[in-house]
């Protein structure tokens, strides 16, 4: 194989998807650390290896998080990407840019470093791919100057992310862009001084449809709900009904607890407040017609995420309902009861979830103070037999 | 929460002299005061050049040479 040449990556480039090997390529003309990535890349396929490895920690003054080091086990052969670190900064919150934002950030990090990016990393960072470690503190001060931040990393809590919220989305019961702001600054040392067992996500989504995910991907959730009644305009549902809609097969039927009943003979919606669950699948159905009640507010959830030392997590009621204002006392203060907890009882890269579940939701509610209700129910009991002690 | 007094960061400096690096809740620990005015106490003693951070797989702090 002659130098430069990668066969196994541009099997990669094949196919209607965009592909990163294009991208890198592309870079790869006017960046020698791009070329150099390329060749790791083939050789780790032909070797069915990594030729990454940790080589130490690495960063900015005053900061302990935002930069992932990265170095190539074969620097001779690679000399160009023998560090090729990783920077991730703080998106801000919806992701709203303007052009001249995004020029800056490509400008400045075509100057410091590869000039690849990932818009963006799963936890919703920019993520700045490669650069050498002494580019690592002038690159951070030019981003800094520019009015952005690094995001978190390691066991610090995480950038704070979620869904557009109010911005785009009419059906949002909370203010998830003002949520974002407000903790992202009040919890700045928790996100740039790792301190903690391990890492720690905070996510929110405006409603129960939960755009961002964030039931599965955060170990602290907050999901916009509301306390009263769904609004019901029941002469839009008859709209629908006489467009042909199938109101009892696609509505009725399919609420998950009974808590709908079209009457025929009336032509109304009947709708029974206390059997609602708030899961938003008849007003995604009939967006014209029901909308979500006023009494707004959160569920907090907790304790999702992926499998590192234990399988994977979906969170789980901790509170079924919180208001959410500014200034968010309460979800902060029970944010840091959590941590404190979490941190005194921790073992290493233990995850909230797996601690909860190692000492029991009866001591982890004793020790933040709270009661239990039963909205906190995990899952349901699926052993019939009742064992008396 | 309360505010941090003069006392309250002196108590932390005082603190440090005795080890070679902690962790923010063993200062506040050690001094018996409440975990997050310590913290708060740490965040102002690092603005003001007193004290400075080590990330060796968690955060410490020690006093500034």
């Amino acid at each position: 194989m002659a130098d430069g040449e990668t066969p196994l990556l541009d099997e990669l480039e094949k196919g209607p998807w965009p592909s990163y090997v294009k991208e890198i390529k592309r870079m790869a003309s006017k960046n020698a650390a791009s070329k150099d990535l390329l060749g790791i890349q083939e050789l780790s396929y032909k070797d069915k290896v990594t030729h990454w490895k940790h080589g130490g920690i690495v960063g900015v003054t005053g900061y302990g998080a935002g930069v992932i080091g990265r170095y190539t086990d074969m620097p001779d052969k690679f000399p160009n990407a023998a560090a090729f670190h990783t920077l991730r900064i703080n998106q801000p919150a919806g992701w709203f840019y303007n052009t001249k934002s995004l020029r800056t950030i490509c400008d400045i990090w075509e100057k410091y470093g590869s000039g690849m990016t990932n818009f963006h990393g799963s936890t919703g960072d920019i993520i700045l791919l490669g650069t050498t470690t002494e580019n690592l503190q002038p690159c951070f001060d030019a981003l800094t100057d520019a009015g952005f931040d690094l995001g978190g990393s390691g066991s610090a809590l995480r950038t704070i992310s979620g869904c557009v919220g109010k911005a785009r989305c009419e059906w949002s019961s909370i203010d998830t862009l003002d949520i974002i702001y407000n903790l992202t600054m009040e919890f700045q040392d928790e996100i740039h001084r790792p301190r903690w067992p391990y890492k720690f996500k905070i996510k929110t989504s405006g409603c129960p449809n939960d755009c961002s995910a964030a039931i599965a991907r955060a170990d602290f959730t907050i999901i916009g709900t509301w306390k009263d009644g769904l609004r019901i305009d029941q002469e839009k549902v008859r709209e629908y009904v006489d467009k042909g809609m199938d109101i009892n097969g696609l509505i009725v039927n399919k609420c998950p607890t009974y808590a709908l009943e079209w009457d025929g003979k009336s032509r109304e919606l009947k709708f029974y407040e206390d059997d609602c669950v708030r899961c938003m699948h008849c007003i995604n159905k009939m967006p014209k017609a029901i909308r979500p009640g006023v009494d707004t507010g959160a569920t907090i959830l907790i304790g999702g995420k992926a499998p590192i030392i234990k399988g994977a997590y979906l969170s789980w009621v901790l509170i079924p309902f919180m208001k959410m204002e500014p200034p968010y006392d309460e979800v902060k203060d029970l944010l840091r009861k959590i941590w404190d907890w979490w941190d005194e009882n921790g073992r290493t890269r233990e995850r909230l979830a797996e601690l909860i579940e190692r000492v029991g939701l009866k001591t982890f509610l004793k020790e933040i103070g709270l009661k239990p209700v039963p909205q906190m129910v995990y899952k349901p009991r699926a052993n019939p037999y009742v064992f008396l002690k | 929460m309360a505010e941090v007094t003069e006392e309250l960061k002196q108590k932390v400096i005082d603190y440090l002299k005795t080890v070679t690096k902690a962790k923010n809740k063993e200062v506040a620990r050690e001094i018996g005061e409440d975990k997050h005015l310590v913290d708060k106490a740490i965040a102002e003693l690092g603005k003001e050049g007193k004290i400075e951070y080590l990330y060796l797989g968690a955060s410490f702090i020690k006093l500034k040479e």
